[in-house]
């Protein structure tokens, strides 16, 4: 990342001592530094699903700071996109307001400005891990990160644009079109999610959004799943309805009631997809440990609630569970990193799985309910340590 | 030849301005941008492919021909390789596809049909994600 190389060269040349006085200043001040990546050159890779449209994930292992790193964060397509001329880029609000908008890039920037740190995560992500086999992006755990989004509260352009009374979605519009005849990716979020904490953001952890991840600006929807997240975002338009069209009414739609693996739900029976789920994964765990000897596992967890109330290890299938250490570091809707130290008791294979409860008291599920798209998998993580005598 | 006479002055302004020493914009940013660059660590595996340039290909077989032209204009084969569906997943899949505007002449439709089945059903094991750079490196 740019930003860090730049911040270690200018820390190369400060001396230890006003480096440790500068660290210790920005410990006291809690979102207000980004803590620098620490992922080793090893580790920093991305793990491409499809070569086009880009579609990537992150290594677990590389998801182990608080705020992933920008060339780290995973990377979802639809299409192969035009990306916005950011010169002559501009954001419409329309619809069911008293006074449109049509805002520049710099116009939007000279808006009070407001940030969130929070989680962002495909729908799909983990849809290879459900049984049956669903088609789609076979995505495993890495489709998600925490990043800190900056740019403008969508509350405050509503109120510039003078939003009515009447107004109960936002419709949502990208630039990137479909090939041939596939349908639009047209979405809307309810007016109350976004006047609550809704930014279209165009700062990732500090750096302007790179196109990949939706330059110039991109819509952030805090504890929503990605599909609301709209890149490349050029238009947002209030209106009394819900958007239409295949990917609000057929796409990323889940099921009210869990049902039998296998049988599809009926349109009927399928809601739209919004919150995250309740979900841990873990990180590291070391492959070999000894009898009597402690080691350490760790990992995040998150939630469509604002936070995560508890990480619970079980080493003997659920029976039992042991508390994980979460990190002091948080914000609403960010994953918190935990850690956990685990002494096996004798030798042999032992499956450590671990399971998150969220400050609304949602419990992660031991298994994730299956759905005919394959979204918001969250059924317990776990690693096997051989443990040696 | 009259350009040449301007041009002589003031190229030899340009030298002088450019070599003045602690003078110019100019002299000073050269420096300063070699010096970064010798900064700036690769702190990444340089033998990994740049994301997007390693490109998975169909196997060969009766109906790859016809899977090429239907589905690579929108997506790498990727999408297909990493796939492990029943004849009945397939099915629909070819019908949502072919709406959606790939190109299958229905004398070929059963043949791409059997070359999914036989190479991407349950037991397919041919796909493995592409480790690659960091994003935009």
């Amino acid at each position: 990342m740019k930003n860090w190389a730049g911040l270690e060269a200018r820390l190369a040349g400060l001396d230890r001592r006003r480096f440790l006085l500068l660290a210790g200043a920005a410990a006291l001040l809690p979102g207000a530094v980004l803590s620098p990546g620490t992922i080793p050159a090893s580790k920093r890779r991305m793990l491409q699903v499809n070569g086009y449209p880009t579609d990537a994930e992150t290594p677990l292992d590389a998801l182990t700071t608080y705020l992933t790193e920008n060339d780290l964060f995973f990377v979802r397509h639809h299409w192969n996109p035009t990306y916005p001329n950011v010169r002559r880029w501009s954001l419409t609000v329309d619809g069911e307001v008293e006074r449109p908008l049509q805002l520049t890039l710099g116009e939007l920037k000279a808006m009070p400005r407001a940030s969130a740190t929070c989680v962002l995560q495909c729908a799909g992500n983990g849809r290879s891990l459900y049984k049956p086999i669903l088609p789609g992006v076979q995505w495993k755990y890495g489709a998600v990160g925490n990043a800190r989004w900056t740019g403008v509260r969508v509350r405050d352009l509503l109120n510039r644009a003078g939003v009515k009374a009447s107004a109960r979605h936002v419709h949502t519009f990208g630039s990137d079109k479909p090939p041939q005849k596939t349908p639009p990716f047209h979405r809307s979020v309810e007016i109350e999610k976004l006047l609550e904490d809704g930014i279209v953001a165009f700062e990732m952890n500090g750096e302007p959004l790179a196109s990949l991840h939706g330059a110039p600006a991109r819509l952030v929807v805090p504890g929503w799943a990605g599909d609301h997240w709209m890149k490349w975002l050029e238009r947002l338009s209030a209106q009394p309805e819900p958007q239409k069209g295949f990917y609000m009414e057929t796409a990323y739609k889940y099921p009210k009631q869990p049902g039998e693996p296998g049988i599809a739900f009926k349109p009927d029976e399928m809601r739209v997809v919004t919150e995250l789920f309740v979900k841990s994964n873990i990180t590291e765990a070391p492959p070999r440990a000894k009898a009597g000897e402690a080691v350490t596992l760790r990992g995040f967890a998150f939630s469509g609630a604002p936070d995560i109330a508890k990480v619970e290890l079980t080493d003997d299938g659920g029976q039992t569970w042991s508390p994980a250490a979460l990190d002091p570091q948080h914000d609403p809707y960010a994953w918190r990193l935990w850690s956990f130290r685990y002494t096996p008791r004798a030798a042999g294979r032992v499956t450590l799985a671990a399971r998150a409860t969220d400050s609304r008291g949602g419990e992660q599920p031991k298994q994730a309910v299956w759905n005919q798209s394959g979204y918001l998998h969250n059924g317990w993580h776990s690693a096997e340590i051989e443990v040696g005598a | 030849m009259r350009g040449g006479r301007i041009g002589i002055p003031l190229a030899l302004l340009l030298a002088f301005l450019v070599f003045l020493p602690g003078g110019s914009d100019a002299a000073s940013k050269k420096p300063k941008k070699r010096a970064k660059a010798k900064e700036t660590p690769v702190n990444f595996d340089k033998t990994l492919p740049v994301l997007g340039t390693k490109l998975a290909e169909l196997p060969p077989g009766e109906g790859k021909a016809v899977a090429d032209q239907a589905c690579l204009n929108c997506h790498s084969a990727d999408m297909v390789r990493q796939q492990r569906l029943t004849e009945k997943q397939w099915t629909a899949e070819v019908t949502k596809m072919t709406g959606w505007g790939a190109e299958v002449p229905d004398s070929k439709r059963d043949a791409l049909l059997a070359y999914l089945v036989k190479n991407f059903g349950p037991d397919n094991d041919r796909f493995e994600p592409v480790a690659t750079r960091p994003v935009g490196r």
